[in-house]
């Protein structure tokens, strides 16, 4: 498997989206963003197919509208917090919609763009390759260097903008960071199961993990196994890696939930085992 | 001392003014509870006080003499805070050690002086033996012990608390508000308190700030003792 340069590719690539998305996922599971990875992947598609029609980079192209997307968002979040979930609503659709129309117009490009919502092994080239370098490098010295802070936000805003967190520039760069791990994320999994990928991991970590250090750590063992078995599962079995990779993920998760209820009712019996 | 000085602020929901050009000062070394209703806008002053709400017009500043190194350390324990709720994956410790990172800025260590503040502020919320535990596993008073122990760890000189007390028994409460009582009268801090039990807190306080609605006049704040506050425009 490894003796061809484009499984080389995809298991550098997934190796890493496979650490940083995860780790995202944590924060993004718990400052109740779920959805933004989900919208920004779609809003992404639309940079992608924006690129085609004015013929540049796809892969640039896409990366820039979801970092803009991801800035949108957070501004849009600010606005109205009372229903943060709507703009993220009607950006994914809108996102959508773009993708689907401008696409439209690119009849001769759908091959490349299902790559894209399916994810490919083999649509991962250099140079997306160099960007999923850069934006792990960039996301891990975000979230070290800047993991006291990240903290503190997490938790809770108001005591963190008390506490002297720049509470407004580090969601704004957050966001930022969502937008350019889900761009980058794209060619690996696909668009329709980026997020699968950034949540699944975080939701199995946050069921088992004792402390914040431990869901993190849990979270990018979780993503990276499941990123290695499901590419070399779907390079076997010759399956989309997206999907492969996902229902590895959900497996995973399902098992921590069928282990935890049985833990939880053992537990039980031995409370109430007759002395 | 003045730590915080309101004057003619206006402040208010949707077209309707719930404060309505106010006037206060706030002294320094002083144990002050802020009470009223429901709906009496003691939170919405609180959150002006700390620059967390914007106001409509009027001014609000801090004293900028009281700052240490540069940085004026506020302990904030709000009414609720949301992230209980979702199971946030963080020990007792962890949590409370988060109180530290402010002084400890991104990269300076934790040193020994640092884990006893942790320890102390533990065991003044009767709490050590729980920092292992799960925070989404403690009970409700048990959440707001630990987040009053995380604002004690960040040694502020002032500490600002939105209804601590709830759901603490009567005993946790006494052994509360004498731990503030001695915070402000042994080591000169300043905490501001809102609170509905003023029959309870009354003895450990030095000020009340008195939030009443009057017939016709929409809300008032009354004072006693030494905050200065008013109604109307200044002078």
């Amino acid at each position: 498997m490894f003796s061809y340069e484009f499984m080389q590719r995809a298991f550098w690539a997934g190796g890493l989206i496979g650490i940083i998305g995860p780790l995202l996922g944590v924060y993004l599971m718990l400052r109740r963003q779920v959805l933004m990875a989900d919208t920004l992947s779609h809003v992404s598609l639309a940079g992608v197919a924006l690129g085609s029609v004015l013929h540049l980079n796809p892969a640039l192209s896409g990366f820039a509208v979801a970092v803009i997307g991801g800035i949108v968002i957070e501004q849009l979040r600010r606005s109205y917090r009372t229903y943060s979930e709507l703009p993220v609503a009607i950006i994914m659709t809108s996102g959508l919609a773009l993708a689907v129309v401008l696409m439209s117009l690119k009849q001769n490009l759908s091959k490349s763009f299902s790559s894209y919502l399916f994810g490919s092994i083999v649509a991962v080239s250099n140079i997306q390759l160099l960007i999923i370098a850069i934006v792990a490098a960039i996301g891990l010295a975000f979230f070290i260097v800047l993991r006291r802070p990240l903290y503190n936000l997490t938790f809770d805003e108001e005591t963190a903008s008390i506490s002297g967190v720049r509470v407004g520039l580090l969601s704004f760069s957050f966001a930022v960071l969502t937008g350019m791990t889900v761009a980058a994320a794209m060619p690996v999994v696909g668009v329709l199961l980026v997020s699968a990928l950034i949540v699944l991991p975080a939701s199995i970590a946050l069921r088992v993990a004792s402390g914040f250090t431990a869901a993190i750590l849990i979270s990018i063992g979780v993503g990276l196994i499941g990123v290695f078995s499901g590419l070399t599962a779907s390079y076997y079995i010759n399956t989309p890696p997206g999907g492969t990779i996902s229902l590895i993920l959900l497996t995973f998760l399902l098992i921590s939930i069928a282990v935890q209820k049985l833990i939880r009712l053992k537990n039980r019996r031995n409370i109430h085992k007759p002395i | 001392m003045v730590l915080s000085s309101m004057r003619n602020v206006v402040f208010g929901y949707g077209n309707e003014p719930v404060i309505d050009n106010l006037s206060l000062d706030i002294h320094t070394g002083q144990f002050i509870g802020i009470t009223g209703p429901n709906g009496a806008a003691k939170t919405t002053l609180l959150k002006l006080m700390l620059g967390l709400l914007r106001p409509w017009s009027g001014t609000i500043s801090l004293n900028k003499e009281l700052e240490d190194n540069g940085k004026l350390v506020i302990g904030y324990v709000p009414q609720q805070v949301s992230s209980f709720n979702a199971g946030f994956p963080s020990k007792v410790i962890e949590l409370v050690r988060s109180g530290c990172y402010s002084r400890l800025g991104l990269f300076r260590r934790f040193t020994a002086e640092q884990e006893q503040i942790v320890e102390r502020s533990l065991k003044q919320v009767d709490m050590w033996e729980f920092r292992n535990r799960k925070i989404g596993e403690l009970s409700g008073g048990q959440k707001q012990r630990i987040c009053i122990a995380r604002a004690l760890a960040q040694q502020p000189q002032v500490l600002v608390l939105d209804e601590p007390t709830t759901g603490m028994d009567l005993a946790s409460r006494t052994g509360f508000y004498q731990l503030m009582r001695h915070y402000v009268s042994q080591h000169g801090r300043t905490v501001i308190m809102v609170t509905h039990g003023l029959e309870e807190t009354n003895s450990y306080l030095d000020s009340v700030i008195s939030l009443e609605r009057k017939e016709n006049e929409g809300w008032k704040c009354l004072v006693t003792n030494s905050c200065s506050v008013h109604f109307g425009p200044e002078g």
